[in-house]
Order: C-alpha cells, then structure tokens, then sequence
C-alpha cells in the first residue's frame, strides 16, 4: 500500500532514528511511503492551545498536501500528530461551512485546497491488524529471544478515543501483539496507558517527573527488560529525562527505550546505520546483546 | 442465569440475571481494607448503582456509597468500575453479565477515601470554589429589568455548562496525581464557564488567577478528563480555550505560555519546531544555563539539533501567509476552538476493535457526547 508520510518535527530533529528505522521498515512490510515535502509542523498540543484557528489551519495544510499525493491514507509516527491531524479532519469532515472557509485560505496562500479525502493513521495501526500484521511475522524473522517488552502507548494514540478509536483506549493490545508477533514477551503493568509528562517537562518539571517515575518503575518492577513507545516525545522523555529521574530519586533504572520501528527493526535485522540506537542517552547494549546472545 | 420475569410499570416483560460485583471496601478509621465478592439478582435493565442498592438492602447494609437521582444529574454516584471512572448510574451491567465478566468496584482516584466507595469529595469543592464559581455581573444594585442575551452568545459555554461535578474527570487526573495542588479539569472547566459568558466581568481577573502556578499550564494534556467525563463537557478542551484566552489577552508569563508561543513563532518562521531554542524561550536564558550540563549529555546523542542553518520546510510562506490570513479573519482565543465543537460532537463512538477483546462496556458503540 501507498501512503503519504508525515514524519513530523522530532523526528527530522532530535529523533532521526525514527525516520531512519521507519523508512528502513516501511517497504519490508509492504508499505510504500510518499514523504510529504511542503509541510509544517502539526504544532503539538502547542499551538492548538495558543492559536486554536492557526493549528486548524496548518494540519489542514499538511492533510492537503497529503491528498494531493492521492493517497487516501496519510500515516503518522507521533501520538501528537496523530491526535491534531485526525481532530482537525474530524472538524473539516463534519462541517461544510469550515470545510469551505479552510480550503478557500489555503488556496488563497498558494496550498492545494482541501476536500477531506484522507484518513490519517498511525504506523502502529497499520501494522497491528490485518495483512500489515500478518506480514510483520514473516519480517521478524531474527526474532527477539523472548526479550521482556514493557509497551508503552502514551495518550494521545488512545484519548479522547471518539477522535482515535482504533482500540479500547483502557485495554490496548496492540503493541502487545507486535511485541509478541517479533518473538519478544509483552509485560503488563497498569501506567502503560498514563502520561509521560512530556508537555510540561520544561514548564512543570517536576510534576512531569511524578509522572514519568510512573511507566519506568513499574515497567523495571514488573521486569521488563526495555520499553517500547510509538510516541517520539514519549520516547525523548522516558529515554533522556531518565538521568533526571535517577538524579531526583537517587536511583539507578537504565531502562532502554525503543521506537516501534526500532523494536520491529532489530526483529527484522535492520542495519546498525538504520537503528542508530547510538542516538539514545540510555545504552541499548544489554538488550542487543540478549538479542544476538547464540 | 436466574430464569424468574419481572414486569416493570409499563407492562413490559423484562428478564431476570445475576450479577456478580468485586467491591473494594475500607475504613478510613480503621485502614483496613479487603476486596469482597457479592452476586444479587437484578433485572436485565438494572445499572451498577441499581446493583449497589440491592447489595445494600439485602446482603450487606454497612455497604456505604453516595447516589441520589438515579438519573445522571446530581453527580453523586462517581466511583471506578474496572478502574476507570463511571456514574454508577449511567452504567448498564448486562454487556458484563453476558460476557462473564466479574467487574471490580472501587472508589474514585485522586480523593481520599472515607469509606468504602465514598471519597472526601472537600478538596474538589475548594478547588471549585478557588475558581469563584460565579456571576461578576460589574454591578452592585439590582436592576430594574432583565439583561437579555441571544442563544448565539450563551452557546460557547454550552459544553462546560453541562458540568454536574461529579469528579470522574478528577479521578484519573494524571496531572493532579502528580501536582495534588493543581486546580484539575472540573474547576478549570468551571473556570471557563465563566471566563466565556459574555455577562461576566471578571474575564481578566479570572485569567490572571488560573494563569497561577497550580492552574491551566500543569496540564499534561493526557485527555483522560475528556475520556471519563459522562456528560461531554469535554475539560481538555476547556483548558485549551482557557490557553488560547490568557494568550489572546496577553497573559502569557507562564512557561507553559512561553512554551505554546514558541511553537506559533516557529511555524511561521521555519516551518518546523526550532526545537534547541525551545528550552531559552520557555524557561529563560538564565534557567537554560543552568540547564547546561543536562543539555550537554544530550548533544553527545544529537538531541540537540544546531539552530544553524534553521531547518526551513519548503513552501514555509504558505504557513506565513495563513497566519496573518486567519489572524485578519477574527477567530481568535477560544473562537478557534468553538468553531469545531459542533463537528466534532457528530462523531461516532466506534471502535475497531475485536468486541471480544474489549470490555463489556465498549461492545455497544455509543454516540458520541455532547
């Protein structure tokens, strides 16, 4: 299947390896990615709080840059852009009148009007169910070893589930069944559905911090031996503000964390170059060298 | 199965079953505390509170819960059932029943327990309270007549009106479980119900107040508060408005302002998040100083992209352009987010899930609130 790729800001900044390993992986399981070039970013949960007719407007852009491609499926890496392309598409879809007034503005600043034909989804949903899944079992073929996968879905990929809805937004199983389709074991703790704290990191740190302890002590307590998030802001804050974390608590975690495709991408014996797992702060070695132990 | 019939007054012939309920019971007083196991035979209409009430009349009455109406109004009878936070009222037990699921009962999160399933509901009124819960009308004598106001300028605070404070949005505050002191999404949603009626006259006031530390930038955006809520008021997106308002009035000290402002900056200017300026422009040159050791174990992992050369997006003028476009259009503060409410309340509640795997209360898709 074709789709039109969104891959959002961190992961043309600070989180390359998603890029990396989601362009490496995409093909292997028959997804073919048409990567949006004329887009911005989807402004976070940011700017639909600052300037809530100005988000409406920019991921109406990217969705019609998106459908300009005629693709009817855009797909995102990101909770948050998931969350923002699919509420402002919602909004569009359902009203004419905003329909209208958006489109007409785009094609006013010299964007391609909009008509609502795309669906946004998540890598993640494409892969979980249906002929994505059944050809990531035959991709996994190196396997995890029975490595213990904690998952960890964040928020905005379940809540508010009337805008998301591809799974009970109380009992995922989704990463589960990836986890347990790539040979790995999935660990059950009960914060894998709560918040990373990442929005407010830098505004409230230390109740982000209260949040973050969460998914990582529970996860080491239930002994997981890495994470996995289909969230690149999850994953910056469960990977590099875990030295805060240990610095707060006195503690020691080293718990790895895996970008979906990461995990996936070990499974299917991506390259070295592809999973740049050297662009983590926590090491990945000591789940690599579960991995690859003969 | 139970197999008796009941008729109920209408003549209609309603079947029997039995439920069986776990109930988390404790004592404050005592701390004790114990997971019990009751089964009653209700009719197949009944609702967790109706299964309460039998519990309570029949099998053990130092059983202790808050109800009243019956009828998802008063917003008495808040507590978890499989952990997430329902009206007892509201919840049909028969998808639970067919499935042989035996639920767990517990009292509300993010409140202290008194006893059983009743929480000290004293914190979430103060809170309530803290937001001044009610009309500055600018005058001191009363009028001679009525003030009239069209629907058209009462409907912005439609959604946050349907409030009944029952505190299933408290509950599973991911925010306040972290910051006890945060005002949480019932008293911010309150808080917008007054900051947008256009007979107020406190709006800056107001704003000011929730801009404090313990207000509406400790969101964590975890949308939880917009999940649980059984009556569609929606306080994410109350707080949202609450952003969009203090920045359209120039209330904007806060990080988390400073943090929202720095996005709109750089999505007219890049394109993209100008993500290593980010820290500076939330938290101040002084703070990201400080912040340098940190910064530098991020750098050896290239977390921290050089704002040199800016990463620019292709055709960034487009984005540019429809600023000053939507700016010059008047949709602004929480204008931007009404616009889209009435859409979004078309929305179907369906998931695409295996109805096996979920749980009794997801299999009947419901329509969307609100």
């Amino acid at each position: 299947m074709r789709v039109a790729y969104y891959k959002g800001c961190l992961a043309s900044l600070s989180a390359k390896e998603l890029d990396t390993s989601t362009q490496a992986l995409a093909p292997k399981l028959g997804i073919e990615l048409d990567e949006l070039e004329s887009v911005t970013c989807c402004g976070a949960g940011d700017i639909h709080e600052a300037e809530p007719d100005y988000y409406l407007h920019l991921n109406a852009r990217i969705l019609a840059y998106a459908e300009a491609t005629g693709s009817d499926t855009l797909m995102t890496i990101c909770n948050v852009c998931t969350l923002n392309l699919r509420q402002a598409n919602h909004m569009l879809q359902n009203d004419e009148a905003l329909m209208k007034r958006v489109s007409d503005n785009l094609e006013a600043v010299g964007a391609p009007p909009y008509s609502g034909g795309v669906e946004v989804k998540h890598f993640l949903w494409l892969i979980a169910a249906g002929e994505g899944y059944d050809r990531l079992k035959s991709v996994a073929h190196k396997g995890l070893k029975g490595l213990k996968v904690a998952p960890f879905y964040g928020c905005q990929i379940l809540r508010p589930s009337k805008l998301l809805g591809f799974e009970d937004p109380d009992r995922p199983s989704s990463l589960e069944a990836i986890i347990e389709a790539c040979g790995g074991e999935a660990i059950d703790y009960p914060a894998k559905i709560k918040c990373c704290g990442f929005p407010i990191i830098q505004a409230r740190e230390e109740t982000a911090l209260n949040e973050l302890i969460q998914p990582i002590e529970q996860s080491m307590e239930a002994g997981a031996d890495a994470m996995v998030t289909p969230c690149p802001l999850c994953h910056l804050s469960l990977d590099a503000w875990q030295q805060k974390l240990e610095a707060s608590t006195g503690r020691s975690f080293g718990m790895p964390i895996l970008h979906l495709s990461q995990l996936i991408g070990v499974a299917a014996g991506l390259e070295d170059s592809e999973l740049r797992f050297r662009r983590h702060v926590v090491s990945m070695d000591p789940v690599l060298e579960k991995v690859e132990a003969p | 199965m139970a197999t008796e019939l009941q008729t109920n007054g209408g003549g209609v012939t309603l079947g029997a079953m039995d439920v069986v309920l776990k109930i988390w019971r404790s004592d404050a007083e005592t701390g004790e505390r114990s997971l019990e196991r009751y089964e009653v035979t209700v009719g197949e209409e009944a609702t967790l509170l109706d299964c309460l009430d039998v519990v309570k009349d029949k099998v053990d009455g130092t059983l202790a819960y808050r109800k009243s109406c019956r009828m998802m109004i008063c917003g008495s009878c808040g507590m978890r059932l499989d952990g997430r936070a329902v009206l007892a009222c509201k919840e049909r037990m028969k998808p639970y029943v067919d499935r042989g699921h035996v639920p767990v009962v517990s009292p509300m999160g993010n409140l202290p327990v008194v006893r059983d399933l009743v929480v000290d509901m004293g914190p979430f009124w103060s809170k309530i309270r803290a937001v001044k819960p009610w009309l500055d009308t600018g005058y001191q004598e009363h009028p001679e007549g009525e003030f009239r106001h069209s629907q058209q300028a009462m409907n912005p605070i439609h959604k946050e009106s349907l409030c009944i404070m029952c505190g299933c949005c408290v509950s599973e505050c991911n925010s306040m479980e972290a910051d006890p002191e945060f005002l949480g999404p019932a008293a911010l949603a309150k808080g917008f119900r007054f900051v947008g009626d256009p007979r107020d006259r406190g709006k800056i006031e107001r704003l000011e107040a929730l801009n404090e530390e313990h207000g509406i930038w400790d969101c964590t955006r975890c949308y939880f508060c917009n999940e649980r809520c059984p009556k569609g008021v929606d306080p994410r997106d109350a707080i949202a408005k609450l952003g969009a308002e203090s920045i359209e009035a120039g209330i904007d000290r806060d990080m988390g302002a400073k943090h929202a402002k720095w996005f709109v900056r750089s999505a007219e200017t890049t394109g993209w998040l100008r993500e290593t300026e980010l820290v500076p422009k939330t938290q101040g040159l002084a703070e990201a100083i400080r912040q340098t050791k940190f910064a530098v174990s991020l750098a050896k992992r290239g977390k921290v992209p050089l704002p040199f050369p800016p990463h620019v997006a292709k055709d960034v003028r487009e984005a540019r352009m429809l600023r000053e476009l939507v700016r010059s259009q008047g949709r602004t503060g929480a204008a931007g987010h009404i616009q889209g409410e009435r859409a979004l309340s078309r929305i179907e509640h369906v998931l695409h899930d295996d109805p096996e795997k979920a749980p009794a209360s997801r299999i009947a898709p419901e329509k969307a609130r609100g």
